[in-house]
């Protein structure tokens, strides 16, 4: 295949208008002052109501949020059902595929022979937030919830989190267990693509 | 008269020494990742040593501790600003020693987040590269720009910068539905940041003079010295191994290779500005022609297997189980395989004994060979010139170091 | 024999531009340069310092900065000069304030048989006392360099004595023509001269006006001139090894020393406290109607505010400069002040001349 090369624009010789400095800084400074002015409006119209006219991408943080989309990976929570006890059976899947080693199980029985964690112990000060104890629990135990907010501490042994600081219910995930089921685990079958709505073949 | 005499040596007879100074590790410009030892005659460098090291976190033997998968997420801290390229080299290397295509698909959204990745690379760049010789509204241009593309990878693979999506043999997800549309509109976002960044900087007589004629090399020694990428084709070397190796499917897209002629920082500059260009077009290639159909190979080996599978049907949970803690068996032998990251070549050799572990993990990183020859770029210039080569160099301690 | 009512006139003055300087530009001007900044790069800006939960968009963080870098540990390194490391800052501060002392900010106006001059010392030599004055800077930052004991620091002091030794040249240079056209080196006249719009001195001097902005903002060490305190490259430059109280000096010298060279520009460039197409005689009549003295009063708070505001968009243009330029190398800095500016501000006086020989340009 040949290579198509194409030879970047050096400028070499600047013309007299480059040359001197004051046009290209007053076309630089047009530049900015384009920016200013349409932000500096865009912020005084948002305070007046039209929040559209907003062009400053800062998002403003403790007054609003960031939107996280679906996929997104936050802290590793273990999955309350609507009983009340945890989805987790305490197999180690997540244990032996967790890349910084983070997650500590320790595994229990109860009185009816099902298996749980008796401590579950995930230590959020060395969790890289990869997805990987989400992406082979076997009963969609353990998932990545949205929750990124007060994950700092001072402290390192606060980040430790037990099971206790882990449980979260069930019906606040239903987004993601949706989405796990959609995309991220049957992906080898066969998808639509999104841009060209043809007809799945058979 | 002292003048007069043949061996005339200035610093003896007026009894001054060159200045001797540490500039790094903690030096704005250094970034804590590497440290200059410089030997000043005023402002002139008279002598530099590099000093790499400082940001080494033993990427290559904490390889050898993890099961295949598991590199992935360790991958994404090489070269930081362009996570996903990491992702693909990796896989691509595993996938050569196993031997298994992935489907077109995947081909595809590889090369899409790839694209992405160089283009969330040289954004960071040049937006630092304009931050450290003072113009830092056009930084910030760039950085907004970065945050827009950002929110799009956030959206396919759930992080901003430690993306993890690639996997052996497919990707964790498929894009979402509003893809494209949301693609279109960041890319027309971005190209108006572009050209707001370009004029500021481009036609600026101050920017040109700091940039050009600085920290130039010739085309020989670059090749000499092992070159690759940006400062590579910025001598005028049409070397790419998107097009003279192509990998994924490279080889149907139709992108420019640009080149410079004289390999100092504006080519440099240029180059990486023209790449940025050239990237768009390439995800917007993709976009239309992106096939139909599945994202990971059919086999149970090298994909996980759904939820569905695991809870209904036992042999898929015991094979599940065993990838997981065994890991998954990649069959013995050795490999290397490059890709075009946005530094330049980044190779990844792998040595296999049939483990689920790599007994060996070694990475080719593209920033090196420039950082190594920094001290001839930048010898007898003045201290100034340091700030725009090593930023056109491109250090990123993580990739560099490992 | 100096009166006390003098006396008392001369302190309201200094009273007068002390507050303004150092009370209200300087912290106003760090907020400035935050919010206009952050705005132009599509940011919002430091806001979040709060009393009481008002915010004032911010303003409050400019107070908060100087409580912070007051309590601030006032750290000296081991090695440097105890006297002269405490000297610097003080070295450089005074002169930026002490340049304000003949820059009329406002015309002469008079209560019953007593003529007040907004002026603190009517110099004839006005012009000339300025740029003494802005040259003792360039001993504290200096000084300041060297008494560091810091590579980096000296290697500014370096650059910065060398810069600033070099364009004050320069800048004397650019406002000879002006002085030619005026005939004056009085601030206070050469105000006064340009009452009539026509005679303002961009209409006729603007290269001048450009030469003379360019080498001030090199003189303040300001992007794009501020090879001296560049961050990537020396630090901080020549203040690296101060902190807290006295890097609130060097910090407000700097801002201090932007609202001096807006003054200039205004003064003699600008038309001091002249509304266009205004006399001042003529703002007094309009006032007449509520006697004499009040109209005075009236006329002297237009004027001012006059020449605020005019300061206020010279100031604002620098700091859109600031933002938008890349930084000179240091030997490109040279290079132009003594290879293009210093030819052009000599090429331009002798333009002046001949236009006054040949009556092309008016005598006034």
């Amino acid at each position: 295949m040949a290579i198509t090369v194409k030879k970047v624009d050096r400028n070499v010789d600047m013309t007299l208008w480059e040359r001197m400095y004051i046009p290209e800084m007053i076309c630089g400074m047009l530049i900015t002052w384009r920016h200013f002015f349409l932000n500096f409006v865009g912020l005084f119209l948002e305070e007046v109501g039209g929040k559209h006219y907003r062009r400053i991408a800062t998002v403003y943080y403790p007054e609003e949020m960031p939107i996280v989309p679906v996929a997104y990976r936050g802290r590793p929570v273990l999955v309350r059902s609507k009983n009340g006890i945890e989805k987790c059976v305490a197999c180690g899947l997540c244990e032996a595929a967790c890349p910084p080693n983070c997650i500590s199980i320790i595994g229990g029985e109860r009185p009816n022979g099902d298996r749980y964690p008796d401590s579950y112990v995930l230590d959020g000060s060395r969790c890289i937030f990869c997805g990987f104890c989400e992406e082979v629990c076997p009963k969609e135990a353990i998932v990545m919830s949205h929750d990124w907010k007060n994950l700092c501490e001072y402290n390192r042994s606060k980040m430790v989190y037990t099971k206790k600081e882990l449980l979260y219910p069930e019906r606040n995930l239903q987004k993601r267990f949706d989405v796990l089921r959609d995309k991220y685990f049957s992906a080898y079958r066969y998808r639509q693509s999104p841009n060209l709505k043809t007809e799945p073949k058979e | 008269m002292a003048n007069n005499q043949k061996n005339y040596d200035f610093h003896k007879e007026s009894h001054t020494e060159p200045l001797e100074i540490n500039m790094g590790p903690s030096h704005p410009a250094t970034h804590g990742t590497v440290k200059f030892y410089l030997t000043l005659d005023g402002e002139t460098i008279k002598d530099i040593d590099v000093e790499i090291g400082y940001l080494h976190r033993a990427f290559e033997k904490e390889c050898e501790l993890q099961h295949w998968s598991g590199i992935f997420p360790y991958t994404d801290r090489l070269d930081y600003t362009a996570g996903v390229l990491n992702n693909v080299g990796y896989a691509l290397a595993v996938e050569k020693l196993i031997g298994i295509e992935t489907p077109e698909r995947c081909k595809y959204i590889r090369v899409i987040a790839s694209e992405m990745g160089r283009l969330s690379g040289h954004y960071t760049n040049l937006a630092a590269c304009a931050m450290e010789l003072g113009a830092l509204t056009a930084f910030l241009y760039f950085v907004e720009a970065r945050e827009y593309l950002w929110d799009l990878i956030e959206s396919f693979c759930g992080a901003r910068l430690t993306h993890n999506y690639i996997r052996i043999g497919g990707l964790t997800s498929d894009l979402p539905d509003e893809f494209p549309e949301s693609t279109e509109v960041v890319f027309k976002k971005n190209e108006k940041l572009y050209d707001d960044f370009a004029k500021l900087l481009l036609k600026n007589r101050i920017f040109l003079d700091r940039m050009r004629d600085t920290g130039g090399i010739s085309a020989e020694l670059a090749k000499e010295w092992g070159f690759s990428g940006p400062c590579l084709r910025a001598c005028g070397v049409p070397f790419d191994v998107r097009k003279s190796e192509p990998y994924l499917v490279y080889d149907k897209l139709d992108f420019e290779i640009p080149i410079g002629s004289t390999g100092d920082n504006f080519d440099r500059f240029l180059v990486r500005m023209d790449e940025i260009k050239q990237s768009i077009r390439i995800i917007r290639q993709c976009l239309k022609q992106i096939p139909d159909g599945p994202i990971n190979v059919d086999d149970p080996m090298w994909r996980q297997p759904s939820k569905d599978d695991i809870n209904s049907d036992m042999e898929s949970m015991i094979f599940h189980f065993k990838n997981v803690i065994e890991g998954q068996k990649v069959p013995e032998g050795e490999v290397y395989h490059a890709i075009e990251a946005c530094n330049g070549e980044l190779g990844f050799y792998l040595v296999s004994n049939g483990s689920g572990s790599p007994v060996k993990c070694r990475v080719r990183p593209p920033s090196f060979p420039m950082t190594s020859a920094l001290p001839i770029m930048v010898k007898g210039s003045l201290l100034a010139d340091l700030i725009p080569t090593f930023d056109m160099i491109n250090l990123i301690g993580g990739e560099c170091d490992r | 024999m100096i009166g006390v009512v003098d006396l008392i006139e001369v302190l309201v003055k200094i009273g007068f531009i002390v507050v303004l300087l150092v009370g209200v530009f300087a912290p106003v001007l760090t907020w400035v340069e935050r919010k206009q900044s952050a705005v132009m790069q599509d940011r919002i800006g430091a806001n979040r310092a709060d009393v009481f939960g008002f915010r004032i968009i911010g303003l409050l963080h400019a107070a908060a900065d100087a409580i912070k870098l007051i309590f601030k540990e006032d750290f000296i390194p081991r090695g440097a000069d105890r006297t002269l490391h405490t000297l610097a800052p003080i070295m450089a501060l005074i002169p930026a304030i002490l340049a304000f002392s003949v820059i009329p900010f406002g015309g002469t106006y008079t209560f019953g048989d007593r003529e007040v001059n907004l002026v603190i010392a009517n110099l004839d030599v006005g012009v000339l006392f300025v740029f003494a004055i802005t040259s003792l800077a360039t001993y504290g930052v200096f000084i300041a360099g060297w008494s560091s004991n810091n590579n980096w620091a000296l290697l500014g002091g370096l650059r910065a004595s060398a810069q600033m030794f070099s364009y004050e040249v320069t800048m004397g240079l650019t406002i000879i023509g002006l002085v030619m056209f005026y005939q004056s080196l009085s601030m206070v006249e050469i105000v006064a001269k340009q009452d009539i719009f026509w005679h303002w001195g961009i209409i006729w001097h603007w290269p001048a006006f450009i030469l003379f902005l360019a080498c001030a903002v090199a003189e303040n060490k300001r992007i794009p001139f501020d090879a001296p305190e560049a961050e990537s490259e020396l630090v901080a430059g020549y203040f690296t090894e101060y902190s807290g109280l006295k890097f609130v000096m060097f910090w407000t010298a700097e801002f201090i020393e932007i609202v001096t060279i807006s003054a200039l520009c205004v003064v003699l460039f600008f038309g001091g406290h002249h509304i266009p197409f205004i006399a001042d005689a003529k703002l007094i009549d309009c006032f007449s109607s509520l006697g004499a003295n009040i109209a005075n009063l009236v006329a002297m708070v237009i004027g001012v505010t006059v020449f605020v505001s005019k300061l206020a968009i010279i100031i604002f243009l620098q700091m859109t400069i600031r933002w938008t330029m890349p930084r000179f190398r240091y030997d490109q800095i040279m290079k132009l002040g003594w290879k293009m500016i210093l030819p052009l501000s000599l090429i331009w006086i002798f333009v002046v001349g001949l236009g006054m020989l040949t009556n092309l340009i008016p005598r006034i």
